[in-house]
């Protein structure tokens, strides 16, 4: 390897150790962290914000932020209820759910790049929209979602594995893939690193930019239809606070929040790291507050850590 | 020409939002101001639908709705809205002590009557649950299952709570484990105090945790905040695969409990109604009594029930 790539890498590899740190001192100090079942657990318990993750690395690396993606999936969740509610087969429910997730991020690319509203306002104004959405359908309510065959999705098993860990890992591979060996995935990193090059290099960046909203929206789409059948139940208040817990999951994965770098894997890393943080607070019983805490310091560190890659960055790289 | 279009979108969004919000009639005797305590879960929307509904039963009366959004100094604002709309008579539903009297002096000042829910205000006439109590009927009741099925041994207690928000849920909560404790021998350190933060993936990821930390546990008595977090609760048994292992009572008992209550094997035992769809049918004549001064309680309670899959079609019949 390299001392460039080497470079490149450092924040993975220290992330890695970091985390690989964390598992040391969790299984030392809390008696049932390293089992089987409780590593299943914290995998099982990541898969929603995972996925959603997965897909917001690629708006923020392209230099977007997407704060709607909690909304989307109140919104999915409430919808797909409601529809099999009505007598609507489940499998068409969770399509119409889909396709409304996609319209939402079709109105944020959309606005991001032809309104040119920042996407900070723009994913803003559509959390909100989103959200009053599935209160106003549900009306405030919480619906019970009968399909046992739709709930398979959420506590189903493959293998021994439960099917939402199965659905990240493709979901991480797919991102990871289309990131790193695809079109699109190149011009995503120039688009976020340097926008204005780009466009005046012919390069169509609001395609660039409308499909990774896309993305991201059918992302947390997906992860609604997993979190409501886990739940086996809808309530249009879900997954409320999830845009900042995928966004510091993202940072603390190394994507910088200014766009033009990050990966997948580092993602992952900074999915694994919270929720095994979280899990292990609840394991040590550590107090509720107390768990705020440790959780915002966290975020802080990330932010932090951005911010020191962005001084020692290169202007140009 | 850009800006310019961006403005109209904007203007012509707002003119569709604000036509969409209903208006009232000008010509309603009586405009009361009912400000919720939040709209986030289930029983608030209740009592919302609940008032609106008697409202507009017993006619002439426009209802004002605000969302105090479980925050006090929210609520003191929408109290000065209240009093620059004109309000009649103000329903508060806030559960912060402390603003309490600050409100209550906004009101007097206009001498606008107040039915406060909940929480006693200074001067206004009371309406509301007993938490203390409706938590300690679904304790009282965990301990009867756990006597009748587990021979009066439980392995763990897991408490659902919602710490941050103050007095009324700690209540509820201290009545529920007073009930288990009056009739069940349970050390404390078998009594898991847990953060639901009143969502139901919240409850099932935190459930889903501490399950990990009792392999041993058989018999783990679960009680919680409101019905939300026992769905939660329910979906980390379920998945854990511990359902048979576990008896589920919450406080609340809306529809969605109702309706898992009555699924066949269901681990949701009972939850305790507050009947917060009948909240209007009381409030609105209270107010109406207070409005042209007939004589009225002071204090005016709910009557909180245990429903089970026993009593559920009695109290609420194909519901």
């Amino acid at each position: 390897m390299s001392y460039r790539s080497l470079s490149k890498h450092t924040p993975t590899l220290i992330l890695m150790a970091t985390y690989v740190a964390l598992i040391a001192y969790l299984s030392i100090s809390a008696e049932h962290f390293a089992t089987s079942n409780n590593l299943l657990t914290i995998l099982q318990t990541v898969a929603v914000i995972g996925i959603i993750a997965a897909a917001q690395t690629i708006v923020i690396i392209g230099g977007g932020l997407d704060l709607s993606v909690g909304s989307v999936v109140a919104l999915t969740v409430v919808t797909v209820s409601l529809l099999e509610g009505k007598g609507i087969p489940i499998f068409w429910a969770s399509c119409a759910s889909l396709a409304i997730a996609a319209l939402v991020g079709t109105v944020n690319g959309n606005a991001v790049t032809r309104l040119r509203i920042n996407a900070f306002i723009t994913t803003l104004a559509t959390l909100s929209i989103a959200s009053g959405v599935a209160f106003v359908l549900s009306s405030g309510h919480t619906n019970l979602i009968a399909s046992s065959g739709f709930r398979v999705l959420g506590i189903g098993r493959l293998a021994g594995i439960p099917i939402p860990i199965l659905i990240l890992v493709v979901v991480f591979i797919a991102t990871h893939v289309l990131l790193t060996s695809t079109r699109y995935g190149r011009a995503i990193y120039a688009v976020g690193g340097n926008a204005e090059a780009c466009r005046l290099s012919g390069m169509d960046i609001g395609v660039v930019h409308r499909r990774a909203f896309l993305l991201s929206s059918l992302a947390a789409g997906v992860a609604g239809l997993i979190l409501a059948a886990q739940l086996g139940a809808a309530a249009p208040q879900s997954a409320r606070g999830y845009e900042l817990q995928v966004i510091a999951a993202v940072i603390l994965g190394g994507t910088s929040l200014t766009g033009g770098a990050g990966s997948a894997i580092g993602t992952l890393l900074g999915v694994l790291m919270l929720g095994t943080l979280r899990n292990g607070l609840d394991l040590l019983h550590v107090n509720f507050y107390w768990q705020e805490v440790v959780m915002g310091l966290a975020l802080g560190l990330a932010v932090s850590a951005d911010r020191l890659r962005q001084f020692r960055r290169p202007k140009g790289d | 020409m850009k800006t310019i279009i961006r403005a109209l979108v904007l203007i012509l969004a707002l003119s569709v939002v604000s036509g969409c919000s209903k208006k009232s009639g000008p010509t309603a005797k009586y405009k009361i101001g009912f400000a919720n305590l939040t709209e986030d879960a289930t029983f608030f929307a209740d009592v919302r639908t609940s008032i609106d509904r008697a409202a507009k039963k017993a006619g002439d009366i426009e209802v004002i709705m605000a969302n105090n959004r479980m925050d006090g100094a929210t609520a003191l604002t929408n109290a000065e809205t209240f009093i620059n709309q004109d309000v009649d008579l103000a329903i508060e539903f806030q559960t912060d002590e402390k603003f309490g009297p600050a409100i209550m002096e906004k009101f007097n000042a206009r001498k606008i009557p107040v039915i406060a829910i909940d929480i006693p205000h200074p001067g206004a006439v009371y309406f509301g649950a007993n938490n203390y109590k409706a938590g300690l009927i679904g304790g009282e009741a965990a301990a009867k299952y756990a006597t009748e099925h587990w021979g009066g041994q439980v392995d763990k207690v897991l408490s659902l709570e919602l710490p941050q928000s103050g007095d009324i849920p700690a209540k509820r909560m201290k009545g529920q484990l007073d009930g288990i404790r009056k009739h069940i021998k349970i050390a404390d350190r078998d009594i898991l105090h847990l953060d639901s933060k009143n969502t139901l993936e919240e409850a099932q990821r935190v459930v889903a945790n501490v399950l990990n930390t009792m392999p041993d546990a058989k018999r783990i008595l679960v009680v919680t905040i409101n019905d939300g977090t026992a769905l939660g609760a329910i979906a980390a048994l379920e998945i854990a695969g511990r359902k048979q292992q576990a008896a589920v009572f919450a406080q609340g008992a809306d529809a969605s409990a109702r309706q898992e209550i009555r699924k066949s094997g269901s681990i949701l035992i009972g939850s305790v109604a507050y009947f917060p769809e009948r909240y209007g049918d009381h409030l609105i004549p209270l107010a109406l009594d207070i409005l042209e001064g007939r004589p009225h309680e002071k204090e005016n309670f709910v009557n909180h029930v245990l429903i089970t899959k026993d009593n559920v079609d009695k109290y609420y019949p194909g519901k």
